[in-house]
């Protein structure tokens, strides 16, 4: 990297004046992006209805096996759907729906029974509403008829109901909450124990099994419903796709926010940090199932993604074409030696995490406060993060966003459009 | 040709004034917050009696808050920042750890593995002004939160000047943490947008709630009856550090000081009055404010330096 100010000018006029011979271009890098998100929603709405095909099986004969099968099918739905988080923080239409299909953290009690230590958040009236369990309610001075428990009764009334975000009625950890039920064992071994009972006609456990039923199918078909409209979003004449690769430089934009955001601010801090820091188990993204070492995971490897510009798709076929990656390189090779590199440092420690959670310490055994190796494993992933966000930056700078922000129009009507 | 002058133009910044920002704001801030901890570790290790306590609580939560949107260095390490001021404790998790260590016997050595929400001046403030924790057991615990904080502060002075030459050798060969002039620049001035955007969407967000639904309760320190002192002091803070970053601000400045102006009109220490429409409105208009602040910064600062705001804590949702 140069360090005077005219020579960075210079090197940089010299690049733009090399333009037609960079072996892509902008528009190129966006349709790329386009295409993985595209094939990313799609394959989360695949692996969905996977999963509600695996939940009539569980409702219409309820078993001990059938719902280890839709556990199964959960785990295997959030594959693809975690590497599509990098699309949320640069792209409103994804920020706008994403609370609706991963809020998170949740105060399961509105949906259903808890345990008698279970505490929601503060001030929270209905954090132990259990909808399951009562069919009429009054919210906000309304009188409910949740006699019915349908999709519309989750998305319109329940869901963030009273304004509270921890009221998470819809979406993969309601499914999740209803699949394994609590884990109350704290940061000890094991996940929530939901017995297959709860499902059961006959010899039901904790009651209401047929409303515990159809609240299971209404969020299912709810977040197949919300799957759709976004994979729609990024298919061809999508509105989504259209804000990306109308305007490429905002698609880039999108791009850097997207890794940048998820990195540092969301993954490191909001999902990884803070839970460390309170050795807290509630603080876990995926508490019921412990689930949450796949969740970094594929987070890291979302973002890995959007930079090299492929995408190994559910079936073993992959989405790939000219990368962000390539972009930078011909700007700064230096910055995209960097970035590669840090990238990989990342998903190294997400292995080394994901791999010890998978021979036997979950992730939140590793928030306990005595557990060492757990918290190294869990710093190590937070250090790659941040790493590779100072890179991140600096790709935005080689590539002339920051100045671009400031000249365009949008700047004018959102002047936080860039990074936020 | 045209173009080149163009690109040469806007890529030619104001020079900001990083040197500045470094030496006579945040490393004169950490210095109170490291004196002004350790007065409170000294005088909590020698009496439990609130009236000495509180106001030395108070003089380490002043100086606090003059350096707590200053998110990058040492107060990152550790999760230090997280440690010192655990805020908003959305899930009630600081009250209770509390109780836990409070009713508890186990020795209260190696404080700084407890809980984030257990330490720190969210936690003194709770022991302190909650009268639930006036036990003998609840005086050790505020001797080992008090030593805790005033060990937090004194490392990150510590570790600050080493970040600092960082800051300031910015761009030379050996420095890897700051290739660019721009980059440190960069850094501190996302500083002073991020700490905006706190005191809009946390400090007044938080307990403004809905027009439907505010929230008093939500309001940052109520105990020690400091929300508004808390914003009032973090404005200033952050225009001071704006001004020294980058002097010629007049946008910034008059936005500011409409802000400021407005601020220190009210009357409603801990945001109370967000109950009623009148008072919430109080807490809209100084928002708007805040965020006509925002703009002017994003402007003078950002645009004129010609560096974007980078990532940050609150990226997250």
């Amino acid at each position: 990297m140069t360090h005077h100010p005219l020579c960075a000018v210079l090197a940089a006029c010299a690049a733009m004046a090399a333009l037609p011979a960079f072996a892509v271009t902008e528009a190129e890098v966006a349709d790329t992006y386009a295409d993985i998100a595209e094939a990313g929603y799609a394959d989360s709405l695949t692996t969905a209805r996977a999963l509600d095909v695996a939940i009539d099986a569980l409702l219409a004969a309820p078993s001990q096996d059938a719902l280890d099968a839709a556990r199964a099918a959960w785990l295997a739905a959030r594959v693809p759907y975690q590497q599509t988080e990098v699309f949320r923080f640069g792209n409103p239409i994804v920020d706008d729906w994403e609370g609706r299909v991963n809020a998170w953290p949740l105060d399961e009690g509105l949906i259903d029974y808890v345990d008698a230590a279970y505490g929601g958040a503060e001030d929270n009236d209905f954090a132990t509403l259990n909808v399951i369990a009562h069919p009429n309610f009054t919210l906000s001075g309304a009188d409910v008829d949740a006699g019915a428990i349908t999709p519309a009764l989750i998305a319109e009334t329940l869901h963030e109901a009273d304004g509270i975000e921890s009221n998470v009625a819809s979406g993969y950890h309601a499914i999740e909450f209803l699949l394994w039920g609590q884990d109350l064992h704290g940061t000890g071994a094991g996940a929530g124990e939901r017995p297959w009972t709860d499902y059961a006609a006959e010899g039901c456990t904790n009651g209401n099994c047929d409303r515990r039923g159809q609240y299971l199918k209404a969020a299912s078909t709810l977040l197949i419903s919300d799957l759709e409209e976004m994979a729609a979003n990024w298919a061809e004449g999508g509105a989504a796709r259209a804000a990306v690769t109308d305007d490429p430089a905002a698609g880039l934009r999108a791009m850097l926010t997207g890794m940048g955001s998820l990195s540092y601010g969301e993954q490191a801090g909001e999902r990884m940090k803070l839970g460390l820091m309170l050795n807290d188990p509630e603080e876990e993204h995926d508490c019921f199932s412990d689930n949450t070492h796949n969740s970094h995971y594929y987070d890291g490897l979302g973002i890995r993604n959007v930079y090299l510009g492929r995408y190994a798709r559910v079936d073993g076929t992959e989405v790939s074409g000219p990368s962000l990656s390539e972009l930078v390189a011909a700007r700064a090779p230096e910055v995209d030696t960097e970035l590669k590199l840090r990238l990989d440092d990342t998903m190294g420690a997400m292995t080394a995490l994901k791999g010890a959670a998978e021979g036997g310490m979950a992730y939140d055994q590793m928030l306990a406060a005595d557990n060492l190796e757990g918290e190294r494993l869990i710093t190590a992933a937070i250090d790659g993060l941040v790493a590779q966000t100072e890179t991140i930056e600096r790709a935005v700078t080689a590539l002339k966003l920051d100045a671009i922000a400031f000249e365009g129009s949008d700047s004018l009507d959102n002047p936080n459009a860039v990074f936020q | 040709m045209k173009t080149l002058l163009a690109l040469a133009l806007m890529a030619a910044p104001a020079l900001a004034d990083t040197a500045a920002a470094v030496n006579t704001r945040i490393g004169p801030g950490y210095q109170r917050f490291a004196a002004t901890t350790a007065t409170l570790a000294d005088a909590a290790g020698d009496t439990c009696a609130r009236d000495v306590l509180i106001p030395l609580f108070n003089d380490a939560f002043d100086a606090w808050i003059a350096v707590a949107h200053i998110r990058i260095g040492p107060v990152e390490d550790a999760g230090r920042g997280l440690a010192i001021a655990f805020w908003p404790d959305t899930r009630g998790t600081g009250k209770r750890v509390l109780d836990e260590l409070t009713q508890g016997t186990a020795p209260l050595d190696g404080f700084e593995r407890q809980s984030v929400a257990a330490r720190g001046l969210f936690a003194l403030e709770r022991l302190l002004y909650d009268p639930a924790y006036s036990s003998a057991r609840g005086c050790d615990v505020i001797v080992a939160a008090s030593e805790d904080l005033a060990r937090m502060a004194a490392a990150i002075l510590e570790e600050w000047y080493p970040f600092a030459g960082l800051m300031l050798s910015a761009g030379t060969a050996e420095n890897h943490r700051f290739l660019t002039r721009e980059e440190a620049t960069q850094a501190i001035y996302t500083q002073i947008v991020t700490g905006l955007a706190f005191n809009a969407d946390m400090r007044l967000g938080r307990p403004m709630g809905s027009f439907d639904h505010p929230r008093p309760e939500r309001a940052e320190a109520r105990l020690s009856q400091r929300s508004l002192r808390n914003l009032r002091l973090s404005l200033a803070a952050i225009e001071a550090d704006a001004l020294s970053l980058k002097p010629d601000i007049p946008r910034t400045f008059k936005a500011m000081e409409k802000a400021r102006r407005f601020a220190d009109r009210m009357d409603d220490a801990d945001f109370a009055g967000v109950a009623d429409p009148a008072g919430r409105l109080k807490l809209e208009i100084l928002r708007q404010q805040l965020l006509a602040v925002s703009d002017a910064v994003e402007d003078e600062i950002g645009g004129a330096l010609g560096v974007g705001t980078g990532f940050n804590a609150a990226d997250g949702d």
